[in-house]
């Protein structure tokens, strides 16, 4: 498979303990970056690095990680796209926005509106750029290790 | 009704191209309903006093629209593309056999051309005009390209297209400048013009109508598109799509005709197409190649006519293009039945067709005698209105044009004769053995036959549709009308002289002849293709060399020479050490990181250096107080060594070494590439352009996306535009990198195995 170098050395306990302890807390941090974009720091390009470190991390604990880059680009490009045309057909103009805003119980009061849609679609687009990169530079073969199940 | 008629035609369309739909060549029949209607509804408009019009705004500022206008010279084409379509449906019915592959795709092709080539006759708008003009370049590059298994047949078809195509260019400008020109965007609404502006779009006008009518010298693409299936030339390159070019004329005439130049090119391109039309034919053995070139004659011929610009001229020519559908469909039909009942349609392999087949024989004598201009056939009674016409010009004119025209009259009829002597005449050899009648092949070319004979016995009719149509264009023309029997005039006293002469020389001409080659221009076009596709291709072998450090030079030193230039822009004062000295420690940092990166051996080193760089320029986005650029740079930092985790298992643990002259090579291109940026950065920054608007941004930030975080609410809102326009390339630079991942895991796979 590899052409040049030693065999990527096996995946080790210690590495895949510490990514999966990761993981949940790094998605965490995405989701706050998401919605904290609007008023701090942060925002949907930020978000989707995060994603895609940790999916990178899980390639290189050999864990299982989405391996359909296609998939989150065909996504994140069809939202990017409907929120640029949707308000056309209410007969406003191009990326025209919407802002919605309501009180919620513990929250209190929220705002969101089309922009965090908009938003979510970079993110896919970027999650899905980062897998892109990280396999084809490579990961293909410690992800075949994780499909015939020699991963641990 | 014209919303109807074009519904019903797009819905034919759709209806047969329905997948699991197994009718076959009945899919004809079917289609044929369409024209059929058409053409009731355009002899129900004959009576009528007032034009129909529809249209339908589309951007109301630009004028662009979809308006159509269906008057009398509309009406008479109308009759030519849905009335002899009509014919033609029903002839393609007969000329495909039962088990023919792919007949739904031509079925639906021929009626999408069908539809195109009305809304071209029909159209006011110049922009609904060009629109259909170019729909049916397109459906004809398919239906040409029908037997697409046959690489000539191809190459014919791309022929056509890039001709067609070139023209349809020169078109748009030469509208964009009539509408600049006139204030008008409909055909009805435009008044003469004049000056250079009218002489560039009688120009460009009379390019695209003589591509598209196949005049010289853009005529190479008319013979080669016979390689399409018979019905396509006797529907496209007789009755219908050549006709566009000459329609055009007739359109644009009363718009440019005082324009300077509109007369002159048009008679030239007119009178030089007939002559050399008529020679093509007259060198070819093919029956099909000797009806294109005369086809081209015959093209000429009326685009002369419309040129003139005098009244009579001009209802002359309407009346050679009424005549001159009827019969070459007819022919273009009849040469199209004897090649499938014979297996051939060269005329020196033809013998003692006139006793085999006695009404295809009939028919082609009707139609040829008509098209030679012989009484009493109703190509006669136009014929005499043009000669009537040319003579009648004032000074050297008659001399001149009229001259010329005679002489491609009379190489018409030898052409004429040559064809029907080849095709029917008896030689010395057996008769040729011919398949069984086909009912839905003669039917068609029988009727089209007659309506030659009928269009001069009922000459009122056959007037009335080309009266009408000519006074639309010059009011004067409503004085003339074609007549039965002229009398002893000297305009019959020319014709007899034509037809004798002619008929003479096609006598002389007639019999076995060798083949000439194909005209170089032919060759021309299709070397021209080829040597383009073929220099594109050592031009990438030449740029894409694929080597990773030239291209990362190219680009190092290409934005280098682009920046330095500006040079002359820096401002000695605008450059200062520091906004705070924490900028200085954080310079020293990344310098030496930098420096380290260079220096260090192995892989991984290189890549910790990379990363110290780019937390040092997160640090000086943090002292410029920029939090959402220190976030993001960290970020990309991180998924930049995950990256090299990830990726430097499969190199080696150092890096190969490379000799002296590589690092200074290297070392030259790093040192111009900063300079390049400093300069750039440094210029930038001496000549700033106003205070930027802060509070401005903040404000409407928080009014219009409701957000604090300016950078961010421009992101996703404000240039939202910009946002979308950089994930897209994100995104197709993901596809790229998903698309060479797949192609070398493909190629180890082969290797592999």
């Amino acid at each position: 498979m590899t052409t040049t170098g030693a065999p990527p050395p096996p995946p080790s306990r210690a590495i895949e303990l510490a990514v999966r302890t990761v993981t949940p807390v790094a998605l965490l941090v995405a989701a706050f970056l998401f919605f904290s974009g609007h008023n701090q720091p942060g925002g949907g390009f930020a978000a989707g690095l995060v994603i895609g470190a940790v999916m990178g991390l899980r390639m290189i604990a050999g864990m299982p990680f989405p391996r359909n880059p296609g998939l989150f680009l065909a996504a994140g490009a069809v939202v990017v796209g409907l929120t640029a045309v949707a308000p056309l057909l209410w007969g406003d103009p191009f990326f025209d926005q919407v802002v919605l805003e309501w009180d919620v119980p513990i929250l209190g009061k929220v705002k969101t509106g089309s922009a965090a849609v908009f938003d979510l679609g970079v993110v896919l687009i970027v999650v899905g750029l980062v897998v892109a990169v990280l396999d084809g530079l490579g990961a293909d073969d410690l992800a075949d290790r994780v499909d015939a199940g020699t991963a641990r | 009704m014209i919303w109807i008629l074009l519904g019903l035609h797009v819905l034919v369309v759709a209806a047969l191209a329905l997948p699991g739909l197994a009718l076959g060549r009945r899919a004809l029949l079917v289609a044929a309903v369409a024209p059929a209607a058409t053409t009731t509804w355009a002899l129900s408009r004959l009576s009528a006093d007032e034009p129909a019009t529809a249209s339908v705004a589309w951007v109301d500022r630009l004028d662009l629209e979809l308006a159509f206008r269906v008057d009398d010279l509309a009406i008479l084409m109308t009759l030519l593309v849905s009335g002899i379509g009509t014919l033609i449906f029903v002839y393609a019915y007969g000329y495909f056999s039962p088990t023919a592959a792919a007949t739904a795709r031509f079925t639906t092709t021929l009626l999408s051309f069908s539809t195109a080539m009305l809304g071209l006759v029909w159209s006011d708008s110049v922009w609904t005009l060009f629109l259909f003009w170019e729909l049916t370049s397109i459906t004809s590059f398919l239906l040409v390209g029908h037997k697409d298994v046959d690489p000539a047949v191809r190459a014919a078809a791309r022929r056509a297209l890039l001709i067609t195509v070139g023209g349809g260019l020169a078109l748009l400008g030469g509208l964009v400048v009539l509408v600049d020109a006139t204030g008008a965007s409909r055909l009805s609404e435009m008044g003469p013009v004049t000056g250079t502006s009218a002489t560039v779009a009688a120009v460009l006008v009379l390019a695209g109508a003589a591509t598209k009518s196949a005049q010289v010298p853009f005529h190479m693409w008319l013979p080669g598109a016979m390689a399409a299936p018979t019905p396509v030339s006797a529907y496209l390159h007789s009755a219908t799509m050549v006709k566009a070019g000459v329609l055009l004329v007739a359109l644009a005439g009363p718009i440019l005709s005082d324009a300077d130049g509109w007369r002159t090119l048009g008679l030239v391109l007119g009178l030089a197409s007939m002559l050399w039309g008529a020679i093509g034919a007259l060198r070819h053995v093919d029956g099909k190649l000797i009806l294109a070139w005369g086809t081209i004659s015959q093209l000429g011929f009326m685009i002369a006519l419309l040129s003139i610009g005098d009244a009579k001229a001009t209802f002359a020519g309407i009346s050679v293009l009424l005549a001159h559908a009827v019969f070459k469909a007819a022919l273009f039909m009849v040469i199209g039945e004897v090649d499938v009942r014979t297996g051939t349609r060269r005329i020196d392999e033809l013998n003692g067709l006139a006793r085999s087949m006695p009404i295809a024989f009939a028919v082609a004598v009707a139609s040829g005698a008509s098209m030679a201009g012989v009484p009493p056939l109703l190509g006669f009674a136009a014929k005499e209105a043009a000669i009537e016409a040319v003579i009648k010009l004032d000074g050297a004119d008659p001399w001149i044009i009229g001259g010329l025209i005679v002489l491609g009259s009379t190489l018409t009829v030898a052409y004429t004769v040559r064809l029907l002597l080849g095709v029917f005449g008896s030689g010395d050899g057996p008769a040729t053995e011919i398949a069984p009648l086909r009912p839905a092949m003669a039917g068609p070319s029988a009727i089209l036959g007659v309506l030659s004979v009928a269009g001069f016995v009922f000459i009122g009719a056959a007037n009335r549709l080309a009266i009408d149509a000519a006074a639309g264009l010059d009011p004067d023309a409503a004085a003339f009308q074609l007549y039965r029997w002229p009398g002893l005039t000297t305009a019959f006293m020319i014709s007899a002289g034509i037809v004798a002469v002619g008929g003479g020389l096609g006598w002389r001409l007639a019999g076995p002849r060798a083949p000439v080659p194909e005209p170089v221009a032919a060759d021309l076009v299709d070397r021209i293709v080829d040597g383009t596709i073929l220099g594109a291709r050592k031009l990438t072998g030449r740029v894409q060399h694929g080597s990773l450090p030239v291209y990362m030079a190219t680009m190092a030193i290409t934005a280098a020479l682009a920046t330095l230039p500006f040079i002359g822009a820096v401002d000695p004062d605008a450059v200062y050490l520091w906004d705070s000295p924490a900028q200085g420690a954080l310079a020293v940092l990344i310098v030496g990181a930098a420096a380290a990166t260079t220096m260090v051996d192995t892989r991984l080193a290189a890549a910790l250096g990379l990363g110290a760089v780019g937390i040092g320029v997160s640090g000086l986005f943090a002292v410029q107080g920029a939090p959402d650029l220190v976030l993001t740079q960290l970020l990309v930092e991180t998924v930049v060594v995950v990256g090299f985790v990830v990726g430097l298992g499969h190199l080696t643990r150092r890096f190969p070494s490379s000799g002296t002259q590589w690092r200074v090579i290297r070392l030259s291109v790093a040192t111009l590439a900063a300079l390049g940026t400093v300069v750039g950065l440094v210029a930038a920054t001496s000549a700033p352009a106003g205070e930027p608007p802060l509070q401005a941004l903040i404000d409407e930030s928080v009014d219009v996306g409701g957000g604090n975080n300016v950078v961010n609410v421009i992101l996703t809102d404000m240039r939202a535009l910009d946002t979308l326009g950089e994930v897209v390339v994100l995104a197709i630079v993901a596809v790229g990198i998903l698309a060479l991942a797949a192609a070398s895991s493909n190629r180890r796979q082969q290797e592999a195995t």
